[in-house]
């Protein structure tokens, strides 16, 4: 669990960046926060991991603060994806690139060697290729992968998804997932909406270096004056979704609620069959299923 | 926040002065401090430097600056401790010996760099590279390849210690402790040589390819609108440089402290 605690950050020393910020990282959440540039989110990402020392308050992992925590203690507990892999990459092979984590904090063991070697299997990855000559998607992934073969409890992500192309940012992503699904707490900084709606279980919204809203993605992106607040553009679905329901008084609950091009298409396709049909349970049934659904992401 | 070698804005007669009479000038006291070995006339390009620094609100860089400079000059003074047996003997060295002349000599390496450094670095906190480069083709003649060279090399030394900066931050997230012995240090910051190469030559290939597609290799000496007239406060600057260098020779033949 990661807590600030009325945490005020400067880079100077002088100009607080992070203004007061109070909120909580439960174990195995999945938190996207969102804002726009210099709102201050990449701060509380370097926050979280003791790249960056509060100058107010205090940052808690697992109730310890950061400052009294070492670096190699710290990054057992919290792994870092970078925007750029390119500064994170640094060594002459993949299969060395995977072991210098381990090699960083004195652990690189058989057991490690074991671990690289599961890794690269379930990437896929060439183990003695160059990694700087992979392309842009691929070494992110080794970015990505060379974090996860440490199995942190806590992944930072900040905008893992800059500079990939569709393929690649599902690729990331699924994998994203799928460590959420197996109990990983994830903490993302993400402009790409459509990510955020898709993926996020929590949003923090933030500008000027303070949260102006945090909670359920699907709450927090209907609300109308925080997204204005931050400048942010609603994910399309969700938008199609809020006007339906605006314009159209009779909107089955099921298409308003709609988070994903799927839900959506089911949803529509029940209130066809519903006015087709006049059966009032088949929008009952699909608005519990797709509100199940939501709870469940 | 201006990084290192990063202009800074101001309204003093440094800022105003002519870029290249700023740098001949300060060549000029680097050759005054080499041609000299009189504490007297170094101790007077250092109140030369004080002054500068004051006058054009940058004693916070300078001081930085010499006490970097100091402490690379450091290891020099120290190689002229033990390499350099001269005057009387204070200890004495399986190889030779630390002598009363040693320890001058390593004093004047310190103070010499320290005073022919501060006008150099100077210059570029007070003089925009654009201008720089421009002066140089219309004043000196340099061609606008040469030039654009000079002024790129000194433009990517702060952005290049911003990516280093980085990297080292993304290997302390991965649980790499950069604290310790000095030699440590270098041994763990060897590696991240390699990352810092590739962005570099990535991005040296990048700015390369934006002048190409922006027309560099058209430019030519006319191509700049803006003139670099030198008036009176350069002449000034450099007869007082040359003055400097005259003092500095004239020191060494009298034999001055």
């Amino acid at each position: 669990m990661i807590e600030f605690v009325n945490v005020s950050a400067a880079y100077d020393g002088e100009t607080p960046v992070l203004r007061d910020v109070s909120l909580t990282v439960n174990d195995g959440d999945f938190v996207a926060f969102v804002g726009t540039n210099g709102a201050g989110k990449s701060t509380t990402m370097r926050l979280m991991n003791g790249l960056l020392k509060p100058s107010e308050g205090t940052v808690l992992i697992d109730g310890v603060p950061t400052s009294e925590l070492r670096t190699s203690e710290l990054a057992r507990r919290v792994g870092f994806l970078f925007q750029n892999p390119d500064r994170q990459i640094c060594c002459q092979t993949v299969r060395e690139e995977l072991m210098f984590g381990f090699a960083a904090q004195g652990r690189d063991d058989a057991e490690a060697a074991r671990r690289v070697d599961e890794v690269i299997e379930q990437f896929g990855f060439d183990a003695d290729a160059e990694p700087f000559l992979l392309n842009r998607g691929t070494r992110q992934l080794l970015a990505l992968a060379s974090i996860i073969v440490m199995r942190p409890p806590v992944i930072i992500l900040d905008e893992p998804t800059t500079g990939l192309d569709f393929r690649e940012c599902e690729k990331v992503m699924a994998l994203v997932a799928q460590l959420h699904k197996e109990g990983t707490t994830v903490v993302m900084v993400c402009h790409d909406m459509e990510v955020v709606a898709d993926y996020a279980c929590r949003v923090v919204v933030m500008t000027q270096g303070r949260v102006v809203d945090d909670g359920p993605t699907f709450e927090v992106l209907r609300r109308a004056d925080t997204l204005a607040q931050a400048h942010l553009v609603l994910p399309q679905i969700l938008d199609v979704a809020q006007r339906l329901e605006r314009e159209l008084p009779a909107c089955p609950s099921a298409i308003a609620r709609a988070m994903t091009v799927d839900e959506m298409a089911r949803a529509v396709e029940a209130a066809a069959r519903k006015t087709g049909a006049g059966a009032d349970a088949d929008d009952a049934a699909l608005s519990a299923a797709t509100n199940k659904e939501g709870e469940a992401r | 926040m201006n990084g290192f070698l990063e202009y800074v804005p101001g309204d003093s007669f440094l800022h105003h002065m002519n870029p290249v009479a700023k740098l001949a000038a300060a060549f000029l006291l680097v050759i005054a401090c080499f041609a000299t070995s009189s504490f007297v006339v170094l101790a007077l390009v250092i109140a030369l430097d004080a002054f500068l620094a004051l006058r054009c609100n940058m004693v916070r860089q300078t001081l930085g600056l010499a006490r970097a400079v100091a402490a690379f000059s450091l290891l020099l003074a120290l190689i002229a401790i033990l390499f350099t047996p001269k005057g009387a003997v204070l200890v004495a060295l399986p190889w030779g010996y630390i002598g009363t002349e040693s320890i001058v000599a390593a004093v004047r390496i310190v103070v010499r760099l320290v005073a022919c450094a501060v006008p150099l670095f100077l210059v570029f906190y007070v003089t925009k590279l654009t201008d720089m480069a421009n002066a140089m083709c219309k004043v000196l003649h340099v061609p606008y390849k040469y030039a654009f060279t000079f002024t790129s090399t000194v433009r990517f030394i702060p952005v290049f210690m911003n990516d280093m900066a980085a990297i080292m931050e993304a290997q302390t997230a991965r649980g790499v402790e950069f604290d310790g012995s000095f030699a440590r240090k270098v041994r763990l910051m060897v590696p991240l040589c390699v990352p810092l190469l590739v962005s570099s030559v990535r991005k040296t290939n990048s700015a390369a390819i934006a002048a190409e597609v922006r027309g560099f290799n058209l430019r030519t000496r006319e191509s700049g609108y803006k003139e670099y007239p030198l008036g009176g406060i350069d002449a000034a600057a450099v007869a007082a440089s040359v003055v400097a260098v005259a003092l500095g020779i004239a020191a060494n033949v009298v034999g001055l402290l």
